[in-house]
């Protein structure tokens, strides 16, 4: 996955709790990763070639079902698929068999599941959580994806203050969550001296998105809250309007030295 | 510049080398310096030097000898007429020229030599002044075999002269004010040093009509040099012996003839890892069509970063206390207050990007300075303590790299060295 996982429990539950949301997570690597032999990689050697793959990985099978469900959540801009310069064919083209539990494309394709599977990841990991007895807990992916369980050990919500990309130290805005996911995306990463770091295309015309922006959405599923954060970020005027709500799905426009704009 | 002000100049720069030097710990680790900054005025007359060779590098040794207060160029020598008729300008009128060196120890009024030819000639250049009485002054590296090197030493001892080579660093007050603060324990404690030195260009001469490539561009063949090895590395490669005071226990490289493929015999893209005591490394490359990071050494200890070439010493940034560790904490003690996350994405190891501070003493004359040390050296008949073991491992260190090269294997440290 790339990334630091933090899985923080408070109170309760079964004592191997943690190593069984810890078990779901690797098990969420395994199957979704790229950057070793996988079941998405021998997937994708499948669909590079124009082959049906079958999908025998259920973690696998399930993050592809997904996907797809949330097609029409996502405006259909949250599009897997590898290199979007060729802008012809893309998740669009997928022909998703549930029943038989195969996937095709008629044009070569690869699919890399990014920070989607972060989201899912914890998805599964707060499962765990769950199934074992845990009541209260705070799961992270490299603070870009977070999932609560519960309230606050405290009492209440939980509150994160999302950082200002050109200025660390500024919060962006302050978020509140209870039982739910949060998923941070930007244009632009940890700073405004690491520019570039999150260069993303927008699905169907593969036109790059330059403007420096952060979206930041909550949901109670954290796979579904990456693909709309992502979605937001690619989406233009006319879908970023259809796409947020203000409160849950937030586009934030980052000119530098200007004022913080949040998208309406 | 005016006599005056480079008077000034020149008080303003011993004196920061004296200041760095102090205190007991630098005295041990650079007993050299200090002798060379307090070198008296001639007042019996000034030490005679005879320069061999006199190319680029000689005639900018000649002109470092002329701001010497104990030193003067009494003779000239080189086979090649245009070389001497350069250097002509910065000697005395009258100065005596000579295009065999024999013959100029043979006409004896010398006191010591220099030596700024070919690296493959130093050590019979050396051999022949040791012998003719005369002590010797020799450009790096010492010479073209780890043998020849030892031989020079040798040579040195049983006829009871000075053998200084050129490694200039070790005199400038930047480097000096670097090794003090690593003596302080600044940086903590150094377990890697990153040295290159990169450019972009051919490294190669326009070949005059009345001579030749292989006299011309002699750097770029294995008969004469060992090309980045010798005439760069070896430079660096004393630097690291110096602040990881030892020698390395073992080295392995490769190198290769990566862009230049003019016919030259020497690599032009070399990458080496030289291992010391307790796992520490010197991690080396060189090469000739990328100048972007030029020439440097990193120091880097637990602490900080030392970048001598740069001027600049870093504090290591202490690591942000994470925001969920730091969420546990509060909950902990019953407090509870927002999280702040680190963003949309999370760059665990990205570059220290602070700024440093300047380590200072940026103006330097260090090369007149290991001429008026070496001034000092002769007048006493004693050489100036430790500078000769930090070459001759320099020297050695650089040929036993082009060694792990040339037989793609790793090169331990010899055993059989002359003992210093």
């Amino acid at each position: 996955m790339g990334t630091r996982v933090e899985l923080h429990r408070f109170g309760g539950g079964a004592p191997e709790a943690l190593a069984m949301a810890q078990r779901a997570i690797e098990l969420v690597d395994d199957a979704l990763t790229i950057h070793r032999p996988s079941s998405a990689t021998a997937m994708n050697e499948a669909l590079r070639h124009g082959r049906t793959a079958a999908i025998e990985d259920p973690i696998l099978f399930d993050a592809l079902i997904q996907i797809d469900d949330a097609r029409d959540v996502t405006a259909g801009l949250f599009d897997p698929s590898v290199d979007a310069r060729h802008a012809s064919f893309g998740w669009r083209d997928i022909r998703l068999d549930r029943r038989a539990a195969t996937i095709a494309c008629a044009a070569p394709i690869a699919l890399d599941f990014g920070g989607f599977g972060k989201g899912y990841a914890l998805d599964r990991a707060a499962t765990a959580l769950r199934d074992a007895g845990v009541g209260c807990a705070l799961l992270s992916a490299g603070e870009s994806s977070i999932a609560v369980i519960g309230e606050h050990p405290l009492g209440g919500e939980w509150s994160f203050a999302i950082p200002d990309p050109r200025d660390a130290g500024r919060p962006l805005i302050e978020v509140a969550l209870v039982d739910e996911a949060l998923s941070v995306s930007a244009t632009i990463g940890a700073g405004i001296a690491a520019p570039e770091r999150g260069a993303m295309l927008r699905p169907g015309d593969a036109t790059p998105i330059v403007a420096p922006r952060t979206a930041v959405v909550i949901d109670r599923s954290g796979a579904l809250a990456e693909m709309l954060s992502t979605a937001l970020i690619v989406a233009d005027d006319a879908a970023a309007r259809r796409l947020h709500d203000g409160a849950r799905r937030m586009l934030f426009e980052l000119e530098p030295d200007a004022p913080t704009r949040m998208f309406v | 510049m005016t006599e005056k002000t480079f008077d000034v100049t020149r008080r303003t720069f011993l004196d920061r080398v004296l200041m760095a030097t102090a205190g007991s710990v630098m005295a041990g680790a650079t007993p050299w310096a200090a002798i060379a900054a307090g070198a008296e005025t001639a007042g019996a007359g000034k030490v005679r030097l005879g320069v061999i060779g006199t190319g680029d590098r000689g005639r900018a040794l000649i002109q470092n000898i002329a701001k010497t207060r104990n030193c003067m160029v009494a003779a000239l020598c080189d086979n090649y007429a245009p070389n001497l008729g350069k250097a002509r300008q910065w000697v005395a009128a009258g100065t005596p020229e000579f295009s065999d060196h024999r013959a100029m120890l043979d006409a004896r009024g010398l006191d010591a030599v220099v030596i700024a030819t070919p690296l493959h000639r130093h050590a019979q250049h050396t051999f022949d002044a040791m012998d003719a009485g005369l002590h010797v002054w020799c450009e790096k590296a010492m010479a073209r075999t780890i043998a020849d090197c030892g031989r020079m030493v040798e040579r040195a001892r049983a006829r009871g002269k000075v053998l200084q080579i050129g490694h200039q660093r070790m005199f400038h007050p930047t480097y000096l004010n670097a090794l003090r603060r690593v003596k302080a324990g600044e940086i903590g404690s150094i377990t890697q040093i990153r040295a290159s030195w990169h450019r972009n260009n051919a490294w190669r001469r326009k070949v005059p009509a009345d001579s030749d490539d292989r006299r011309i561009n002699w750097r770029l063949y294995r008969e004469s040099s060992a090309g980045l090895m010798t005439e760069l590395a070896t430079h660096q490669l004393q630097v690291g012996n110096w602040f990881l005071d030892g020698v390395p226990t073992r080295v392995i490289g490769s190198g290769s003839i990566c862009f230049w493929k003019d016919g030259r015999e020497v690599y032009d893209h070399v990458a080496l890892i030289y291992e010391y005591a307790g796992g520490r490394k010197l991690i080396y490359t060189s090469l000739l069509n990328n100048a972007r990071y030029g020439c440097e050494e990193q120091i880097q200890g637990s602490k900080g970063t030392i970048e001598p070439e740069l001027g600049r010493i870093y504090q290591e940034v202490p690591a942000r206390a994470l925001a969920l560790q730091r969420m546990q904490a509060d909950v902990k003690r019953g407090h509870k207050r927002t999280i702040p996350i680190g963003g949309a994405t999370w760059f665990p190891e990205l570059p220290v990007t602070t700024p440093g501070e300047s380590l200072g003493w940026g103006e330097y004359d260090e090369t007149m300075l290991q001429f008026e040390g070496f001034g000092e050296a002769v007048r006493s008949g004693k050489p100036l303590p430790g500078l000769l073991q930090q070459a001759y491992y320099a020297s050695v260190a650089s040929l036993l790299g082009e060694q792990a090269m040339d037989r793609g294997e790793a090169m331990t440290w010899p055993t059989s060295l002359v003992t210093i």
